[in-house]
């Protein structure tokens, strides 16, 4: 259905992706040009794309140094992983059940789950953290993964999806005399593969990037994650060493980008396999 | 006599499946409910009560004030800015980046070549921790020695003094908060695109749909129905929600123009430590947000339909 | 396989030898302002730990700023997460003391006898204690100075090598860099943020934030109406934009500012940031009123948290040791801090060296005489207040209130968040 050929509409949509990207590129353009300058070299009258003398070397060294970048990359990863398959193995029966199943408890269900859509961990950190505290698990990988094993953003997710799939999939399973258990394994799950996928994203996304609870929790630096030790190179009284900063930061947003990166070639044969199958 | 059993035998067997579904939904549901009990409902119920004290971080008892911070409230005119400014960023960032979202999820979507760079190139900035990205900013909106200025000045447009100004710096603030979601929702949208079948198009040719805005009207909007929904949903929860980029850019200002309510209630208890104040503050906030979200969900899902 | 037994053999037996034969003492230690201090407390603790090898330092995760610092503690104070020994902005020791977190310094120092032969003389002690108690032991000490960027004072017809040396001059000279045209600013003013650079202006007056019986706000009298009336002049004629603070710094960093008004405690930072690109100077900030003016003192303190006696023990030697002047010799090269011990100063053991060798220095340590502390408001809302201040000078900035009426609201406002007694 995609055209080999230039028309004139084409080469518009084309445009208009390729100017809306560098727009949203260019402070990534930045970011890469920072990090490769010394301190002097950032602040100058003049916009200088590429650096005077290549610092990228020297900043680099100094955001591996100044932090333990594999211990954190690890956490970061660990915490990441265990919270998307609590996440998941928790969400997909809940939403199973409120898509397919009858059950009394639905519509208070729904009223919870915008609930929990609703409630910011900001709002709700201080109850929490002195909950912790009481049962001395601060400063732990529990402390970073526990709240958000409860994603009710997968719930909905899933809910939506699972709404839109045929129910004559599931009747034709349940005939064959299936239990529920094994429909939630067998049918839903590959069925719910695009859902899934773009779920992980989001997921592993927000909670690599989580600065606010991890701040609260963790004062350990062996559970440290790695917004965490990006905090090493701010500094309020006198400004930051922005090129050992963007450095930091582009050794940390790496990984995702290669995560996402996997997750598309993933997304693009999930799709595939249910275009056959539909 | 066998008819009446042919017939009573199902029934029973009917009601007793039912029960047997119930209780199975119960089951599949029971852990996410527990974990909502502990995570949302009960620190929720502890923040309500907390609203009506007058406890302040550091103190090892604290004081029932009744109504007292809510009295309060009503006259705070940082408060009332706040929830004026939290509007009008709502008001901005949701609907441009759920159209934005849309726009690019369809062209590439249509498009052939470069799909895996288009997405990544959109879902990197969702992709990328605020704090360091906030700093980038920081520089590309320099007033003086800022690259988006030094633009605008060769073009010959007006250079305006974009996070330090009252009468700009929220919508600086606004130009990053969609930059930072238009990737989220682009990415759900392609989701929502690519579960829809292609026979549908294909019939809608056969019945006529010519042009690519006749397909989006007949097939492609309302199969985007459950997916806008949610998108919609989320994307005035998440604006309502911003805090980070007013926390690293702005802490407010200048003098509370970009004051927004989840940071008042970070200031009022984590930095002036007024815990009790700040929970009653917590309190409105979420009351608002639920109403919001509530009326928004049930005006749209009338309007959606399922297969 | 012969070659991996003697590495095997090796190890076990450099391990026996480098494990203490004797208990060791762990201290947890946290700071603020990593990107400033990481190194210096690296540097300081890893010293600390060679002369002292039963004592084990170990940093807990530092905060960005002092406001974070003082927010963690009171969050961590009593629960399992609370460090042993923290370093605390000067203006929020009232707050942990209002709290009674910190351990009380005035015993230790009295069994100790000698602090004043260590370089703590009285005065120094003094930029520490809360009415009178010893909260802590400063650390890192610093005062508002001014910074100059030679080439543009130049090019506005100034003398470098003469700089301004009253508000007047200032305003007058900045008003000429603006003149030059080129996106060049006059000046940059350091009034976000917190009270510290008001207070600047108005301690240089004479003035004082409250009355003496800390009930009145004391901070809109002359001396006050004198300070915002300055800020204005700096706007209307010395050239002052509305920068944030972020961007102020950057932009006299890339040359584009003729004046900056900040903490010395930036200086290495600016230095780095300067480079090669223009001539930097520094240079005492003009006092309104030359003869009783005063300039506040920023920077933070050492203040032990523990109470258990072993632990207590090893953080006084540790405190000691940051405070003192080994501390100060590392603390002032690597920030720009002016030194908290008389000792460290003058001996050419420590610091005697370095300032002959590093002019851009002695602006601040020539300002140590008019110091006085860091104004801490009393009461619960003492943050809120300083935040107050900062607000309505920012109107005076941006034009859209005259500094009467911003101060006279400015007082109204603190003077209900004061405590009632």
């Amino acid at each position: 259905m995609t055209s080999t050929s230039f028309t004139p509409g084409r080469i518009l949509r084309l445009s208009l992706l390729i100017s809306g990207a560098l727009i949203f590129l260019a402070p990534y353009i930045f970011m890469i040009s920072t990090a490769g300058k010394a301190q002097d070299d950032i602040f100058t009258s003049a916009l200088r794309l590429i650096p005077t003398h290549f610092f990228y070397v020297e900043n680099i060294t100094k955001a591996l140094s100044k932090v333990p970048m594999g211990r954190l990359l690890l956490n970061g990863v660990l915490v990441c992983g265990l919270i998307f398959f609590f996440q998941v193995v928790i969400a997909i029966p809940c939403a199973y059940a409120m898509a397919k199943l009858k059950f009394p408890a639905a519509r208070l269900m729904m009223v919870l789950i915008m609930l929990g859509l609703l409630v910011p961990i900001h709002a709700v950190a201080l109850p929490l953290y002195v909950a912790f505290n009481n049962l001395a698990l601060l400063n732990s990988y529990t402390a970073l993964v526990a709240p958000f094993s409860i994603s009710v953003f997968a719930i909905f997710m899933f809910l939506q999806f699972f709404r839109a799939m045929p129910d004559d999939l599931i009747h034709a399973a349940r005939l064959d005399g299936m239990s529920e258990l094994g429909i939630v394994a067998r049918v839903i799950v590959p069925n719910a593969w695009p859902a899934v996928t773009a779920f992980a994203i989001f997921s592993v996304v927000a909670h690599w990037n989580d600065f606010y609870w991890p701040l609260i929790v963790i004062s350990n630096q062996a559970y440290a994650t790695p917004p965490l030790g990006l905090m090493y190179f701010r500094a309020a009284e006198s400004g930051d060493d922005y090129g050992a900063l963007m450095a930091a930061t582009l050794i940390i947003t790496l990984p995702l980008v290669a995560a996402f990166l996997l997750a598309q070639k993933r997304f693009v044969e999930g799709i595939t396999m249910t275009g056959l199958k539909g | 006599m066998a008819s009446i059993a042919a017939t009573t035998i199902p029934m029973q067997s009917a009601a007793k499946h039912e029960r047997s579904e119930a209780r199975t939904a119960l089951l599949f549901a029971l852990p996410a409910i527990i974990l909502i009990v502990l995570f949302i409902l009960l620190p929720i119920i502890a923040v309500v009560v907390l609203g009506f004290t007058d406890f302040q971080l550091g103190d090892k008892s604290l004081r029932f004030v009744a109504f007292e911070n809510y009295a309060h409230l009503l006259k705070d005119r940082t408060f009332q800015k706040s929830l004026w400014n939290t509007a009008v960023y709502t008001a901005i960032v949701a609907p441009v980046s759920i159209l934005l979202g849309l726009g690019v999820a369809l062209l590439i979507e249509s498009e052939g070549i470069g799909r895996s760079f288009f997405r990544t190139a959109y879902f990197l900035p969702v992709a990328s921790l605020i704090v360091a990205m906030a700093t980038v900013w920081q520089y590309l909106f320099h007033p003086t020695i800022g690259p988006i200025n030094a633009l605008l000045g060769e073009i010959g447009l007006p250079r305006p003094n974009w996070l330090a100004s009252s009468s700009t710096a929220l919508y600086s603030l606004s130009i990053i908060g969609v930059w930072q979601t238009v990737g989220f929702n682009m990415v759900l949208f392609l989701a929502g695109l690519t579960a829809i079948p292609r026979e549908l198009y294909a019939a809608a040719e056969v019945d006529g749909a010519k042009s690519a805005f006749d397909r989006f009207w007949l097939v492609t909007w309302p199969m985007l129905g459950p997916t806008t929904l949610f998108v919609t949903t989320i994307s005035i929860i998440n604006a309502v929600k911003v805090f980070d980029t007013v926390k690293v850019l702005t802490e407010g200002g200048p003098n509370h123009a970009s004051e927004v309510l989840l940071f008042t209630i970070y200031q009022e208890g984590f930095v002036y430590l007024r815990v009790g104040y700040a929970s009653a503050m917590t309190s409105v906030f979420l009351a608002i947000l639920v109403v919001l979200t509530f009326l928004q969900y049930r005006v749209q899902d009338r309007q959606v339909h399922y297969t | 396989m012969k070659h991996i037994t003697q590495i095997l053999a090796a190890a076990a037996i450099s391990m026996v030898v480098s494990v203490p034969a004797y208990a060791e003492t762990t201290l947890t230690v946290h700071y603020p302002m990593p990107g400033f201090f990481k190194n210096v407390m690296d540097t300081i603790s890893k010293k600390f730990m060679e002369e002292n090898p039963d004592i084990k330092i170990q940093f807990a995760a530092p905060s960005a700023t002092y406001e974070e610092g003082i927010q963690t503690i009171l969050r961590q104070a009593g629960t399992s997460e609370m460090p042993d020994v923290t370093f605390i902005g000067l203006n929020r020791l009232r707050m942990i003391d209002e709290r009674n977190i910190a351990v009380d310094l005035g015993p230790l120092v009295q069994k100790d006898g000698n602090m004043a032969e260590q370089g703590f003389s009285d005065t120094i002690l003094k930029l520490a204690q809360v009415k009178g108690k010893q909260v802590g032991l400063a650390f890192a000490t610093s005062n508002p100075i001014m910074y100059y960027n030679a080439d543009l004072v130049k090019a506005a017809g100034g003398n470098p090598d003469n700089p301004p040396k009253t508000w007047d001059e200032v305003i007058t000279l900045a008003g000429k860099i603006k003149a030059l045209g080129n996106g060049v600013d006059g000046m940059d003013f350091r009034w976000q943020g917190d009270d510290w650079m008001f207070s600047a202006l108005l301690f240089g007056a004479g003035g004082k934030m409250l009355s003496d019986d800390e009930s009145k706000v004391a901070f809109n009298g002359p001396e006050g109406q004198k300070a915002v009336e300055l800020i204005q002049r700096f706007v209307k004629e010395g050239g002052l934009p509305v920068f944030t603070k972020s961007a102020g710094e950057q932009a006299f960093a890339a040359g584009k500012v003729g004046f900056e008004f900040q903490t010395t405690g930036a200086l290495v930072n600016t230095i780095k940031n300067v480079g090669a690109k223009f001539d930097l100077r520094t240079a005492k900030i003009p006092l309104i009123d030359p003869v009783n003016g005063h300039l506040p003192t920023g920077g933070n303190a050492v203040v032990i948290l523990t109470h258990d006696q072993v632990k207590e023990a090893a953080a006084w030697k540790f405190a000691k040791f940051a405070a003192g002047p080994y501390g100060a010799s590392v603390v002032v090269p690597g920030t720009g801090y002016v030194p908290n011990n008389e000792l460290a100063a003058k001996s050419a053991e420590y610091l005697g060296d370095f300032y002959k060798k590093n002019p851009l220095f002695q602006a601040g340590l020539s300002q140590m005489p008019v110091m006085i502390p860091w104004y801490a408001f009393p009461g619960a809302n003492g943050v809120k207040v300083t935040q107050t201040i900062v607000d309505n000078l920012s109107r005076i900035v941006d034009g859209s209130a005259e500094p009467k009426e911003a101060l006279d609201d400015a007082a109204s406002d603190v003077e209900g968040m004061l405590p009632r007694s």
